[in-house]
């Protein structure tokens, strides 16, 4: 598919210029103002691309000129393509101004592949995009004949007659070949075809012959999907577009019941799902949902996306409704027909479903498992591990060395970063503090243990930082805390050593 | 004391039973499910047998200063109540993360409560922690529960703390409040605890004794209220009654009747 006025549909899709006056948007090249688009008015007066603003100003004083955005126009292009969606699942991106859509399987849903074309161009034009389809056994084919072609729906097999007449620059070739071939006399696909191929690939490089061979399915070329392709979907469509959330839970409900009886015949539970809402003016809304175990429960899985609606609330704008909603699930796992009804199994899968959805409603990353990690350094010691993900990982209990005493040799709680204390009185130099003040408040030490040294990791990049020493302190009136000393040694102006030493609280004990 | 007739006493037991019954408390005792004894005779004592499950519990400490202390009390708490397999969720606000410092998993493993079976939700809102702690509850999965909640917290007040606790009578998890500060809100909760830490007997080197805290029991819908001074062994998981000179007289009195007699 060939989006033919991309840049200039976007100008006036936005309002920013009268639809039918001649546009031109314009781009630097080499330090002067080039024609980079230009809309069918404009081309309408004999202006081509690639020609100067000043020669255009010449010509045309009163001709409307915009700045060319070529983000804009790509981002344009992958809404389309979003859009597009709704057609087939696999859906290629062909810059700067064109889509690749695999149809096969998929047309006869619409009606048979003209009734498909017909439909698709009518939509874009709706929405104010000027489309040409080309339709063929090959993507360089279709390409081709999108572009140049006379004959835009090209019957399997006849591939090779359509494309013979057709100038050589359909065949995707840079500018300069083009030329090159048209110095020598080659202006047609038809030219080259049937010419030994040796000397072509000789002269104007393998590039030529590949596309060639591409165009005609002599040589795979395959379609770089944009999104992944769900192993399992399930859509409707409706005749009048639903705005109601209830409504579209409603939807994802029934979608989720006939996702569910197709997971069951497979023996498959999914572990991402997604829902796709195509709003009727071209926008699509993906929300996705993870899940820590395949998930099969229709009842569940629309209980997700009702927290995931909820938690996103009014960044789902319905404006003026969905004409389609799809569910699918993008991950799948084997799940074996689980026997319900033991209290094990029951209360494994009530744990797996409220994680999902506290996963859904806060954020998978939030809800977390402390995962116990082989690190001295006390805040690399565990690592925060997604709940839905933890279930698979490797549980390694990694103790702290051991020690003598009677109160547990790690904090409660752990600040990040730890707070440094002041006025800390020590009695013995490097000994435990006898006295510090923690937020304004005085404390007075009525017992401590330590020093722990623990040396900072010079692999994981803490090379810089000097050693902590860590004291176990207890005050008069019972905080127990976990506080360290850090010296930083270095040398003053005049070379002699010098040591500076804070002191700061890492964690409060019960 | 005059002895109190025996039709009276009759009649004071029924309608004991009569009210427990309107408050919906004898669910946990019908269906059996055991009781969560802190191994202290005078505690469990004053709740007739140990804390309910599936009921709700509020924990605030004293001062500022004793938020490790009240953290620990939960944790020690869901550390008994947590039957072999269950799991504990912890629902931790940022706010409060940043006040007092995140919960830290290889500290609670010391502590008694295995990080293995430890779940962490931090949510933004104070609102979002019981949110979720009522979803938890009415799911059933979870052994216990705790939430955390930072400041004065006016949200969390009679209401909000009935639908938490008509969301743990249907399960058998246990619910804990954690608040960061003492609240004068009235609550649904069963009991009300104000912990403060104690400084413990050190050693003879020096070093830092068992934890030692002092829990108050300000309300307790079943018994007398009262303060208890215990340490913590966090190798056996268990608590036992410190029996200080001085702490026993500091020990309020739980009985009110005598007074009223009197009068």
């Amino acid at each position: 598919m060939w989006l033919r006025r991309l840049s200039t549909d976007r100008v006036a899709r936005r309002g920013d210029a009268p639809g039918d006056a001649p546009l031109i948007l314009v781009e630097p090249v080499k330090s002067a103002l080039r024609v980079q688009a230009l809309n069918d008015a404009a081309a309408a007066l004999g202006l081509m691309p690639d020609l100067p603003l000043a020669d255009v100003r010449a010509m045309y004083p009163g001709i409307i000129v915009r700045e060319a955005d070529r983000a804009a126009d790509h981002a344009l292009l992958e809404a389309v393509a979003d859009w597009c969606d709704r057609y087939t699942p696999l859906v290629g991106l062909d810059p700067p101004n064109g889509l690749l859509l695999d149809i096969s399987g998929c047309a006869h849903l619409f009606g048979g592949e003209r009734a498909l074309g017909r439909d698709l161009i009518a939509r874009l034009q709706r929405q104010g995009l000027a489309a040409r389809l080309g339709l063929a056994d090959t993507p360089g084919a279709a390409i081709a004949v999108a572009r140049y072609g006379h004959q835009r729906l090209v019957a399997p097999g006849d591939t090779r007659a359509a494309l013979l007449p057709l100038p050589l620059a359909a065949l995707r070739l840079p500018g300069e070949t083009v030329a090159a071939l048209a110095q020598a006399g080659l202006r047609r696909i038809a030219d080259i075809a049937a010419r030994p191929r040796a000397p072509l690939a000789a002269r104007y490089g393998e590039h030529l012959l590949r596309r060639l061979d591409q165009a005609l399915g002599h040589e795979e070329e395959s379609i770089a999907p944009r999104l992944p392709v769900p192993a399992y979907v399930a859509e409707r469509r409706f005749p009048e577009p639903i705005a109601r959330s209830e409504d579209v839970l409603g939807v994802i409900a029934q979608l989720a019941g006939d996702l569910s009886r197709m997971l069951e015949r497979r023996g498959a539970g999914a572990r991402h799902l997604q829902a796709a809402l195509f709003r009727a003016d071209g926008a699509v809304h993906r929300i996705g949902a993870g899940t820590a175990a395949p998930l099969r429960d229709a009842v569940r899985m629309a209980r997700l996306f009702a927290e995931r609606l909820a938690a996103i609330g009014d960044a789902c704008d319905p404006g003026f409704g969905y004409d389609m909603v799809r569910l699918s699930a993008l991950v799948a796992e084997p799940l074996a027909p689980a026997q319900s009804g033991l209290d094990s199994t029951d209360r494994a899968a009530a744990l797996a479903h409220l994680i999902d959805r506290l996963g859904a409603r806060f954020g998978a990353p939030r809800l977390t498992r402390p995962l116990p990690r082989d690190s001295h350094v006390p805040e690399r010691a565990v690592a925060a591990v997604p709940a839905q993900t933890a279930g698979g990982l490797p549980w390694r209990d990694v103790a702290p060395p051991a020690q003598d005493s009677l109160a547990p040799l790690r904090p409660l709680r752990l600040l990040a970063p730890p707070e440094p204390i002041e006025d800390v009185i020590s009695e013995v130099p490097d000994g435990a503090p006898a006295q510090f003040r923690w937020r304004g408040v005085r404390h007075v030490v009525a017992a401590a243990e330590g020093p722990e040294r623990i040396a900072m990791e010079w692999w994981a990049g803490a090379a810089g930082e000097a050693p902590r020493d860590y004291f176990r302190v207890e005050s008069r009136d019972g905080l127990r805390a976990w506080i360290f000393r850090q010296d930083r040694r270095g040398r003053d102006d005049a070379g002699a050593a010098t040591r500076t030493t804070r002191w700061l609280l890492h964690g409060l004990f019960a | 004391m005059d002895p109190v007739p025996a039709g009276a006493a009759a009649t004071l037991c029924r309608l004991r039973q009569d009210v427990a019954r309107i408050e919906g408390h004898e669910t946990a005792l019908d269906v059996g499910t055991p009781l969560l004894t802190l191994g202290v005779a005078a505690i469990d004592g004053a709740l007739q047998g140990g804390l309910r499950p599936a009921s709700l519990h509020e924990i605030a400490p004293q001062a500022a200063r004793d938020a490790g202390a009240a953290t620990g009390f939960a944790l020690a708490l869901a550390a008994r109540a947590g039957r072999a397999a269950a799991e504990t969720l912890w629902i931790q606000t940022d706010f409060a993360a940043a006040e007092v410092g995140a919960l830290y998993g290889p500290g609670c493993a010391l502590f008694g409560l295995s990080a293995r079976r430890l779940l962490v939700l931090t949510v933004r809102r104070p609102v979002d922690a019981l949110w979720a702690m009522e979803e938890a509850l009415k799911s059933r999965a979870l052994g216990s529960i705790v939430a955390e909640l930072p400041g004065d917290a006016p949200f969390a007040d009679l209401t909000a703390t009935r639908r938490l606790a008509v969301a743990a009578r249907g399960g058998e998890s246990f619910a804990v409040l954690l608040r960061h500060r003492v609240s004068p809100l009235a609550s649904a909760a069963q009991t009300r605890w104000h912990v403060a830490a104690l400084p413990g007997q050190p050693d003879r080197f020096g070093g830092l004794g068992r934890t030692a805290l002092s829990l108050s029991l300000v309300k307790n819908r079943r018994g007398p209220t009262g303060r208890f001074l215990v340490a913590w062994d966090h190798h056996e998981r268990a608590f036992s009654a410190l029996s200080l000179g001085v702490a026993a007289a500091a020990v309020d009195r739980p009985g009110r009747a005598p007074r009223r007699r009197a009068g």
